[in-house]
């Protein structure tokens, strides 16, 4: 991954993860962008994941919670790879 | 379905039409990200239990559910901000220790206080019954670090030979002033700041690099930040229920591969670190 395509996943699931953290109804247009620009990384499949669960309740506590750990995760990956970490796979 | 997966009731994850299969796959590959040494233990260094003001909200019950999922040996557990009338914890308090002794050998306890707010009695109420830390909180109970009353009270927590973990979070005060205004006042003391200092990491790894008795938690810590500080100033943490396992190993193993982390760093972030200060998990 490129580092212009590692800033734009970085930059997209932070503001995603703030969305998530304050409740805020801009996440799932948020997690969606994130999840399109990190198609075929690492982050793709966890940023997707937390797109879906995002859309399917996002009113239910529980469901916010599981997307706030996938976004996470995606943001921590796309970082990694920001970083130029060695490869850790693709869950 | 039944059972917990991402630290969530999976059955209500299941209703709202979450795909479990995949969810299951996610976790169990986050919990490989961190190649664990054998017979290396894991303590989870920040846990709330109660009911937070804000509905955040963790039992005893689904804590120790979720360690024993994730393989996790012990976690040290605080109040959630849940401060009572008197605005001293002693309730809250009172019930972590009870959990403690309900699960002995999985939960640490630690006493939060108020430093505004009677803390000489609540802190020597919870020394007594069994506390063998302190939680602080200074954006959610609004003091500074450095002040007079903060100071009192990370002094007498030093004096019991406690740690003191304080919130360094999400605020907006610069925190890098404000904790070597603490050390400087209290040169022995032992501090872990949560969530790796990201409410201002650089200033205050900057400022507290000469300090020998502190330690930044992972717990929702950014990765930048953890990477930058050397392995033997970080534990392990998750910030239950505000956190959760799978995203807490996946980002501990993430920072191992990016710094390069031997298997003996790795022990150390996990547990060591933090156990060299608090003792054995059941003393």
């Amino acid at each position: 991954m490129s580092l212009p395509d590692a800033l734009r996943v970085v930059g997209l699931a932070s503001q995603a993860e703030m969305a998530l953290v304050r409740r805020d109804a801009v996440v799932g247009a948020l997690l969606a962008q994130a999840a399109r620009a990190a198609e075929g990384t690492p982050a793709g499949p966890l940023l997707s994941e937390a797109a879906r669960l995002a859309r399917a309740e996002p009113g239910r506590e529980a469901v916010r919670q599981a997307a706030l750990s996938l976004c996470r995760m995606g943001l921590q990956e796309a970082q990694a790879d920001a970083l130029g970490r060695p490869a850790g796979g693709v869950p | 379905m039944s059972g917990r997966l991402l630290g969530q009731d999976a059955s209500v994850l299941a209703a709202a039409g979450a795909d479990v299969g995949v969810l299951q796959e996610i976790e169990a590959w986050a919990r490989r990200a961190v190649a664990v040494p054998g017979g290396t233990p894991i303590v989870d260094a920040h846990v709330h239990l109660g009911v937070d003001r804000d509905g955040h909200m963790l039992s005893a019950a689904d804590l120790v559910a979720d360690l024993d999922a994730n393989a996790i040996d012990a976690a040290v557990a605080f109040p959630a901000d849940e401060p009572g009338a008197g605005g001293d914890f002693r309730d809250a308090n009172r019930r972590v220790i009870e959990a403690a002794a309900q699960y002995p050998g999985r939960i640490v306890p630690f006493c939060r206080l108020d430093p505004l707010r009677s803390p000489d009695a609540a802190m020597a109420e919870a020394r007594d019954a069994g506390a063998r830390g302190l939680k602080l909180h200074p954006v959610a109970q609004r003091f500074r670090p450095e002040s007079a009353e903060c100071i009192h009270v990370v002094r007498a927590a030093t004096d019991l030979g406690w740690p003191v973990l304080f919130h360094a979070g999400f605020g907006a005060r610069p925190l890098g002033p404000a904790f070597a205004g603490l050390i400087e006042a209290v040169p022995d003391c032992r501090i872990i700041l949560a969530h790796g200092g990201r409410g201002d990491h650089r200033a205050v790894a900057a400022a507290t690099a000469g300090h020998p008795g502190l330690l930044f938690d992972t717990s929702i810590a950014s990765l930048p930040d953890l990477v930058t500080v050397p392995p033997e100033r970080l534990a392990f943490g998750t910030d239950r229920p505000y956190g959760d396992y799978a995203q807490a190993l996946h980002l501990v193993g993430t920072a191992a591969r990016v710094a390069g982390w031997d298997a003996a760093a790795i022990s150390a972030v996990l547990a060591g670190n933090l156990l060299r200060w608090i003792g054995p998990v059941a003393p």
